[in-house]
C-alpha cells in the first residue's frame, strides 16, 4: 500500500498538538463559559468533562492498535467496505474541514474584535490559513516539531495569565458549590466533551507515531494536561471576573486585560495574543493535514500536498460563510450546535466502526493488521 | 532548470524588500494622532434622554513645558471637553468634533458620575465601559457629592500637574493611610450589580472650592483654578441607582466589616480625664462576618480584631505605672471600632442597599436558605437583620517615650 505520508511523530510531540488544538477553544472564545448559568460551579463541569473524555480518546486509540499501520480513513474502508467506509472516511474529513473553518473565523474574530476593528476579517483568516498550510504541507513531521517547540511558549503564556491577576482573585466567587445542583452543569460539561471529541484526529495521526506503544499513554496525558489548564483558567476567571463571567466574548482575553502589577506590568493582553495565534496555527495545520491526508486516502491519490492549499481556500471560504456574525459563531460553538453536531459525527463513526469491528469477530486479515 | 532558480533568485528579494517596506495596517494609529483620556465622567445633559460626556484628555506637548527654568505653570498639561449623546458610545464619537485627537481610551481611570445622574441609575452607562476594547475594567467609579462629573473634572492639585494622578494619589493615600474610602472597580461594580445579596458601592468626592483672594507664592498662576478635590467617604447604590452617601466614619465602619482596614487613627477620649484626648494609630485589621439564620431571622456577626500604637497623648501619663489605662484605652478603642460598624449598618439599612454583602455570604454558607427564603425578599430583610460586633482591640506600642513630658505648674 502507498504511503501518502511518510514522517513519524514521537508520543510527547502528539500530546503537544493535542493540547494546543483543546486550548484553542479556551483562549479565544470559551464555550463553556458562556454557557455556564452557575459559574461558580464552571470548575466542575470543567473537570466532570475532561474525566468523561478520556474513555472516548482510548476507543480511538484501541481501535486505531489494531490496525498500527493505517489511519482511521483507511481502515473504516477495510471494516466498512468500500463504498460505506469512504463515505465514513468522507464525513470525517468534513468534521475536520469544519473544525479548520470555525477555528480559523473565531481567530479572525478575535483579532477584529480584541484589537484591529476596521481590518477587514478576511485578512486574519487568509494570512493564518495558509501560513498553517504551508506547515500542513511538510508533512505530519513539520506540525509535530512546531508543536513540540510552541507548546512551551504557549505554556508560559497561559501561565502567566493565570497567575498575574492574583489581586482581583475574589476566591469566595467560587461559592456555593452545586447550590443549584448539577442539572445546570449539563450543558457545560456536554461543550467541554464535544471539543474533546476533536481528538478523534488521533486516528489520522497514530500510524505515524514512532513507538505506538505510546500512543494510549500521551493521548490521555493529553486529555488530563489540557484539562487541568482549563480548569484552572476557569477557578481564575471566576475568582476575577464572579457572576459576570459569562458574558465575556473572549474571557481569557479580558483576563490579561485585569492584569496591573504595580501600575507597571499592565496591558499585556499580548500574551493572550500569542497563546491564541500559536495554538490556532498549530491546530489548523494538524487539521488540514488531517483532511488533506484523509482526502487523498478516500480518492486513493498518492500525494496529500496538493490537496493542502485548495482545502485551506476552501476552509476560510467556509469559515466566512458558515457565520454571518460573531454572535452565530458564538451560538454555533454552544452545545445545542457544536456539541451536538460534534458529539454525532465523532460518536457516531466510532461506534460504527467500533461494531462492525466486533461483528466480524476476527478483524479482517490484510497487510499490516494485527491480530 | 536555470530560468527558475533565477526567478526565484529575483523573486524572493522582491517579497523581501516589499514586506520590510510597506508594513501598514489597516488599524494603525499613530501616538501623534490620539489623545489619552485620563478620566472620564458622565451627567444628565440639559436635552431629554441624553447624557452628557466628559472627559480629560492629556496635552503631552503641555506636560513638559513647565518644567522649564521659569517655572511657569500657565498652560494646563490637560484638556477638559465635553459632548452629548443618546447613548455614551454616541457622545464618545461626538468628541471628534471638538478634539483633534482621537480621544484613547486605554489609560482611562476613572469613571465619575454626578450625583444627580447617579440617582437616576448608571447601569446603561457602564455597558460602553465594559464592551468596547480600549477602556478596562480597572477603571475606578467616583460620584460627586452634589457636583456634576464635569465640575468634578475640572478641580485640580497643587502637587500633581495631572489631575487623575492626583485622585489616584489621593485614593492610595486614603486606601492606605485613612480607611475612609469606599472604593470600586468597574470589575467590581458590575459583579456587585450581578451578584446576590451584594449591593455596589463607589468612591465618594467633593469639590472643595478656591478661595479667589487666596493667592501666594507657589500656587498655580492661571486665571481660572477650579478647586481642588477631596475623598469624603464612600456612596452607596441599590442596584444602580445612588440612594445616599456615607460620611469618613461610616466609610471605615463599612471597611472594617469588609475586611479593607490597613490604617488610620482613632481618636479616643483619655480615660479619666476630660478634654483630653489620644490619638491611636491602627496597624492592621482582620475582620470576619457570618451570617445565620435563627428561627427564620437573620443575625450577622461581625469580628473585628485591630491591632494599634499609641500615636500621641494629651495631657500627662505614664503608661508604666497606670496598666489598667493601656486596659481602659482599649476597650474605648473598641468601642469606637463598634460604633463605626452599627453607623455604617445603620446607615446601609437605611438605604436598604447591602453594600456588605451579608446576602451575597448567607448565599455561599447556606445557598439553600438563601434561594428558599432570602433572595426573593432580602431588600426588606436586610433592613432588620440584627448585627452584633465583637471586637478585639489591642494597643501595641506607645512611641519612642513611655511617659510624656510633664510641664511644671
Amino acid at each position: 500500500m502507498s504511503k501518502v505520508e511518510g514522517g513519524k511523530v514521537s508520543g510527547r510531540q502528539l500530546m503537544a498538538v493535542l493540547v494546543l488544538s483543546r486550548v484553542v477553544p479556551i483562549t479565544v472564545a470559551f464555550p463553556m463559559i458562556t454557557e455556564l448559568q452557575v459559574p461558580q460551579d464552571a470548575w466542575i463541569a470543567s473537570l466532570l468533562g475532561t474525566l468523561l473524555s478520556v474513555p472516548f480518546v482510548l476507543l480511538v486509540v484501541r481501535l486505531g492498535l489494531k490496525f498500527p499501520d493505517k489511519t482511521i480513513i483507511e481502515y473504516s474502508e477495510l471494516l466498512l467496505g468500500k463504498y460505506l467506509g469512504k463515505l465514513v472516511g468522507l464525513i470525517l474529513v468534513w468534521y475536520w474541514i469544519s473544525v479548520v473553518a470555525d477555528v480559523a473565523r473565531e481567530l479572525g474574530e478575535a483579532y477584529t474584535i480584541a484589537i484591529m476593528p476596521e481590518t477587514p476579517i478576511l485578512v486574519f483568516m487568509t494570512v493564518t490559513a495558509f501560513l498553517a498550510a504551508n506547515a500542513a504541507r511538510n508533512g505530519l513531521e513539520v506540525v509535530g516539531r512546531m508543536g513540540e517547540n510552541g507548546v512551551w511558549v504557549v505554556l508560559f503564556f497561559l501561565i502567566v495569565m493565570f497567575v498575574l491577576p492574583y489581586d482581583e482573585m475574589r476566591f469566595r466567587n467560587l461559592a456555593p458549590v452545586l447550590a443549584r445542583g448539577v442539572r445546570p452543569l449539563a450543558a457545560p460539561t456536554g461543550t467541554v466533551v464535544s471539543f474533546f471529541l476533536q481528538f478523534i484526529v488521533l486516528g489520522m495521526v497514530l500510524p505515524y507515531l514512532n513507538r505506538p506503544k505510546d500512543a494510549a499513554r500521551y493521548s490521555v496525558y493529553a486529555v488530563l494536561a489540557s484539562g487541568i489548564l482549563m480548569t484552572w483558567l476557569t477557578v481564575v476567571l471566576v475568582a476575577v471576573f464572579g457572576p459576570t463571567v459569562s458574558h465575556l466574548a473572549m474571557p481569557a482575553f479580558s483576563l490579561s486585560r485585569m492584569i496591573s502589577i504595580a501600575d507597571f506590568l499592565e496591558r499585556i493582553e499580548a500574551i493572550t495574543m500569542g497563546a491564541w495565534t500559536l495554538s490556532s496555527e498549530i491546530k489548523l495545520a494538524l487539521f488540514l493535514w488531517a483532511s488533506a491526508v484523509g482526502l487523498a486516502q478516500v480518492f486513493g491519490v498518492s500525494r496529500f500536498q496538493p490537496l493542502v492549499y485548495p482545502l485551506g481556500a476552501i476552509a476560510v471560504s467556509f469559515g466566512i460563510l458558515f457565520f454571518e456574525s460573531t454572535l452565530d459563531l458564538q451560538r454555533f460553538l454552544q452545545f445545542k450546535n457544536f456539541g451536538l453536531y460534534s458529539l454525532m459525527v465523532t460518536l457516531g463513526t466510532m461506534g460504527v466502526l467500533y461494531l462492525a469491528a466486533l461483528l466480524r469477530g476476527r478483524l479482517p486479515v490484510g497487510p499490516g493488521v494485527r491480530r | 532548470m536555470l530560468g527558475k532558480r533565477a526567478l526565484r533568485a529575483a523573486v524572493l528579494p522582491l517579497i523581501a524588500t516589499i514586506m520590510a517596506t510597506a508594513t501598514g495596517c489597516w488599524s494603525r494609529r499613530e501616538i501623534e494622532t490620539i489623545g489619552f483620556v485620563l478620566a472620564a465622567g458622565v451627567d444628565e445633559a440639559q436635552e431629554e434622554g441624553k447624557i452628557q460626556l466628559t472627559v480629560l484628555i492629556a496635552k503631552p506637548f503641555a506636560i513638559g513645558a513647565g518644567m522649564g527654568t521659569h517655572g511657569t505653570t500657565e498652560e494646563k498639561p490637560f484638556w477638559v471637553v465635553s459632548s452629548t449623546g443618546y447613548t455614551v458610545f454616541e457622545a464618545v464619537r461626538n468628541l471628534l468634533s471638538q478634539s483633534p485627537r482621537r480621544p484613547f481610551w486605554a489609560h482611562n481611570r476613572f469613571v465619575v458620575v454626578g450625583e444627580e445622574f447617579a440617582r437616576k441609575g448608571i447601569g446603561d452607562v457602564l455597558d460602553w465601559f465594559d464592551r468596547n476594547g480600549e477602556p478596562r475594567r480597572r477603571a475606578w467609579i467616583v460620584a460627586a457629592k452634589g457636583a456634576k462629573a464635569s465640575d468634578l473634572l475640572q478641580t485640580e492639585f497643587e502637587l500633581e500637574r495631572m489631575p487623575p494622578e492626583g485622585a489616584m494619589g489621593l485614593l492610595k493615600a486614603a486606601r492606605t493611610g485613612l480607611s475612609t474610602v469606599g472604593e470600586d472597580m468597574l470589575n467590581d461594580f458590575l459583579q456587585r450589580l450581578e451578584g446576590e445579596g451584594i449591593d455596589p458601592i463607589a468612591t465618594r468626592a467633593e469639590i472643595i472650592p478656591r478661595p479667589q483672594e487666596f493667592d501666594i507664592r507657589g500656587e498655580l498662576k492661571r486665571e481660572k483654578v477650579g478647586g481642588s478635590l477631596r475623598l469624603t467617604g464612600a456612596a452607596v447604590f441599590r442596584d444602580d441607582r445612588l440612594v445616599g452617601w456615607l460620611n469618613k466614619p461610616e466609610t471605615r465602619g463599612f471597611n472594617w466589616i469588609t475586611g479593607k482596614v490597613r490604617s488610620g487613627i482613632i481618636v479616643i477620649e483619655k480615660p479619666g480625664e476630660e478634654g483630653k484626648f489620644i490619638g491611636l494609630e491602627i496597624l492592621r485589621g482582620k475582620s470576619a462576618f457570618k451570617p445565620e439564620v435563627k428561627d427564620g431571622r437573620v443575625t450577622v456577626t461581625v469580628k473585628v480584631e485591630a491591632e494599634a500604637n499609641v500615636g500621641d497623648v494629651q495631657g500627662f501619663t505614664d503608661f508604666i505605672k497606670s496598666p489598667e489605662l493601656w486596659a481602659s484605652m482599649e476597650r474605648r478603642m473598641a468601642t469606637v471600632i463598634e460604633n463605626e460598624v452599627q453607623a455604617a449598618v445603620a446607615k446601609a439599612q437605611e438605604f436598604g442597599s447591602d453594600i456588605f454583602g451579608f446576602g451575597a455570604e448567607l448565599n455561599r454558607r447556606e445557598p439553600k436558605k438563601w434561594a428558599d427564603e432570602f433572595r426573593d425578599r432580602w431588600d426588606e430583610e436586610f433592613r432588620d437583620i440584627d448585627v452584633q460586633v465583637e471586637v478585639k482591640a489591642r494597643l501595641r506600642k506607645s512611641g519612642l517615650v513611655l511617659r510624656s513630658t510633664r510641664i511644671k505648674k
